[in-house]
């Protein structure tokens, strides 16, 4: 499967919809903590398009290997190849780049900038990227629902609005893979239904998604689930 | 290569910047408030030491040019004839020791007519003003023999107004227009002060014209000394000749000049207590400002934020805030200023334009050394660690 994707032309590859090109490829990762080994050996691949659970038990590492797959954290071992991009040698800069670029985040805390409105946390993330566009940020905004909330403050916005804007900005960037950390994890069913059901319209699109839960309902919704036990991947 | 070609963004790239520069500032306007308050005292007491400093030396250097006269010798009474005798003038110069006298003149003022218009017209000892005047400018050349009737010396820009350039001849009539004579521009007074709207004649000339036959209004003396000194000179030049008073001439004179060295290291020394203390207080308020916005600066790096990105938001928070700060110690700092002068030199301060940008660069300075820990503590969040749910 490898040898295919390698063997895979680059150009031409279409985002969405394309069968078998590796946005994230891993091997042989380990994490440690001082004495803790978070990760202990993964593999991984995660194809464009893929909507992947990663599931297990509190502890297990689920956020661990998130961070390092979002270029937040690196390894202390192995290998992570993100849409081609070797990842383990990069600067702090070069991380930086690449987050911008590469990955949309979406937290269970939000993390919207409290003093600037639903628009404008938006707009932050393009700004970063390149530029701060508010048409294109409001219609960002539109596709999850809430355009007649964008100028609303994050305190002025429900749980699941707050999540929305949170997914808006996530895509704002085109990234290449949209990384959820317990998006769910403080919203009620109601919210967590709304959120969950625009996951798997982002999927439709063909969007590339990794989504961090302990709830297993949510994670027979997706293509694939990979379960992390004490830092591996059970099989 | 993954993202896909979409509309090119419109937007300026200061704009969100901006937005976010002044909407943290509102959030935290309280530890602003804070930091800024300590910038006012810092700003507001290096500005008013700096007036005080520069306005005070700007006067010495000032009086000094517009006249190295310190002694001034006058009629004792008002009424009467008009000034004092040339006689008594010749008499106070007597009372003076030769190798106290720098030099001296006495001064006749009068209105006359030139070509053009009314001027004030001064009797003057060329030789002797030359003396007492050591810092004018004078284009051409000074009038130099003693009773020169011929030349005159002119003010620029009362030269100016009367169209006369150096080497022109020009007709001065009296007011009765009884006497008339034709004088040669000998030389262009330049001295800032009200003798550039003057002319200078020799003072027999001028005693003719006016007719004031051997009267002069005052006399200004050049001497070598100081304090109670130049006190005692006075006193001796009183009780010597009758009908003048004699006294020195001190606004803000030599022993001012000394007090203002005494203190110069002295209020470099509360300036920069000062500032120290400014800087400590800024670096407590925006440290603390960094600790608050540790998940929001989190979140930006994951956004993908640069270093440099967070350092210049901070900075010209920082930067922000000091400006404005420092514009209100401007204000502060110009007052206390005048309460310093008044205690100290028994002078008010003028507002020298100097001490803005010098106190603004000081303030930045104390204010963006005092950010530079916060700034490093800014860099060194963690994403990861700061963003972690649960
Ligand atoms: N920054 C850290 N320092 C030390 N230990 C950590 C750190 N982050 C995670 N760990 C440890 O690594 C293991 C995996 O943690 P984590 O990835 O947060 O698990 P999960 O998200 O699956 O609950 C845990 O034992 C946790 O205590
Ligand atoms: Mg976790």
């Amino acid at each position: 499967m490898d040898a295919l994707a390698e063997g895979m032309p680059m150009e031409g590859c279409a985002t969405y919809g394309a069968p078998a090109r590796d946005v994230i490829e891993i091997g042989g990762l380990y994490k440690r903590f001082g004495a803790v080994t978070a990760l202990d050996g993964v593999d991984l691949t995660i194809r464009a398009g893929e909507f992947v659970a990663i599931m297990g038990p509190s502890g297990s590492g689920k956020t661990t290997l998130l961070n390092i797959l979002s270029c937040l954290d690196t390894p202390s071992e192995g290998r992570y190849l993100l849409d081609g991009i070797e990842t383990a040698t990069l600067d702090g800069k070069a991380q930086a780049v690449v987050r911008r670029e590469k990955i949309g985040l979406v937290f269970q805390q939000f993390h919207l900038i409290p003093y600037l409105s639903a628009v404008e946390n938006v707009m932050l993330a393009q700004h970063y990227h390149s530029v701060a566009d508010r048409d294109e940020a409001m219609a960002a905004l539109e596709r999850v629902g809430l355009g007649p909330r964008a100028q609303h403050l994050p305190s002025q916005l429900s749980g699941g609005e707050q999540q929305r804007a949170c997914i808006a900005r996530a895509l704002i960037n085109e990234p290449a893979i949209v990384l959820a950390d317990e998006p769910t994890g403080n919203l009620d069913e109601k919210n967590e239904e709304l959120v969950m059901a625009l996951f798997q319209q982002l999927h439709a699109e063909g969007r590339t998604l990794v989504l961090v839960t302990h709830n297993p309902e949510l994670g027979a919704r997706t293509q694939r689930i990979i379960r992390l036990n004490h830092g591996r991947v059970e099989a | 290569m993954a993202v896909a070609e979409k509309p090119a963004r419109r937007g300026r790239r200061g704009s969100m910047f901006a937005t976010l520069l002044f909407k943290a500032l509102l959030r935290r306007g309280g530890r602003a408030g804070v930091a800024a308050a300590s910038i006012v005292v810092g700003a507001a007491v290096v500005a008013a030491l700096m007036s005080l400093y520069l306005d005070i030396s700007i006067k010495m250097s000032e009086e000094l040019r517009a006249f190295g006269a310190n002694f001034y010798v006058g009629p004792a009474v008002a009424g009467g004839e008009r000034g004092i005798a040339e006689d008594t003038y010749a008499a106070v110069l007597r009372e003076i020791p030769n190798d106290r006298m720098v030099g001296a003149s006495p001064l006749l003022y009068g209105i006359v007519r030139l070509d053009l218009g009314p001027a004030v017209m001064a009797g003057v000892d060329f030789r002797g003003l030359r003396q007492i005047s050591p810092y004018w400018q004078v284009e051409g050349s000074w009038v130099g023999v003693a009773f020169d009737e011929r030349n005159a010396m002119i003010g620029r820009r009362l030269a100016e107004s009367m169209e006369l350039k150096v080497g022109d001849t020009v007709t001065v009539i009296n007011r009765e227009r009884t006497q008339n004579t034709r004088l040669i521009v000998k030389g262009i007074v330049d001295t800032g002060a009200a003798e550039d709207e003057q002319m200078f004649v020799n003072l027999s000339l001028a005693q003719k014209l006016l007719n004031l036959p051997g009267r002069v209004d005052f006399a200004m003396l050049s001497l070598i000394a100081q304090g109670p000194e130049a006190d005692a000179m006075a006193t001796r030049v009183n009780a010597g000749v009758p009908g003048v008073e004699a006294k020195p001439i001190r606004k803000i004179s030599q022993s001012d000049g000394q007090i203002l060295d005494k203190i110069e290291g002295l209020m470099a020394l509360v300036a920069l207590t000062i500032l120290i203390i400014t800087t400590l207080c800024v670096n407590a308020t925006l440290s603390a400002m960094v600790a608050e916005r540790t998940p929001e600066i989190g979140l930006q790096k994951a956004l993908g934020a640069e270093n440099r990105a967070i350092v210049s938001q901070f900075l010209a928070e920082t930067a922000l805030i000091c400006v404005a700060a420092v514009a209100v110690g401007l204000i502060l700092g110009f007052g206390l200023a005048q309460v310093l002068g008044q205690a100290v030199f028994n002078a008010w301060v003028t507002f020298r334009p100097a001490v803005v940008p010098l106190t603004l660069i000081v303030s930045l300075a104390a204010a963006l050394i005092a950010a530079i820990l916060p700034v490093r503590g800014a860099i060194g969040v963690v994403p990861a660690r700061v963003l972690k749910g649960e």
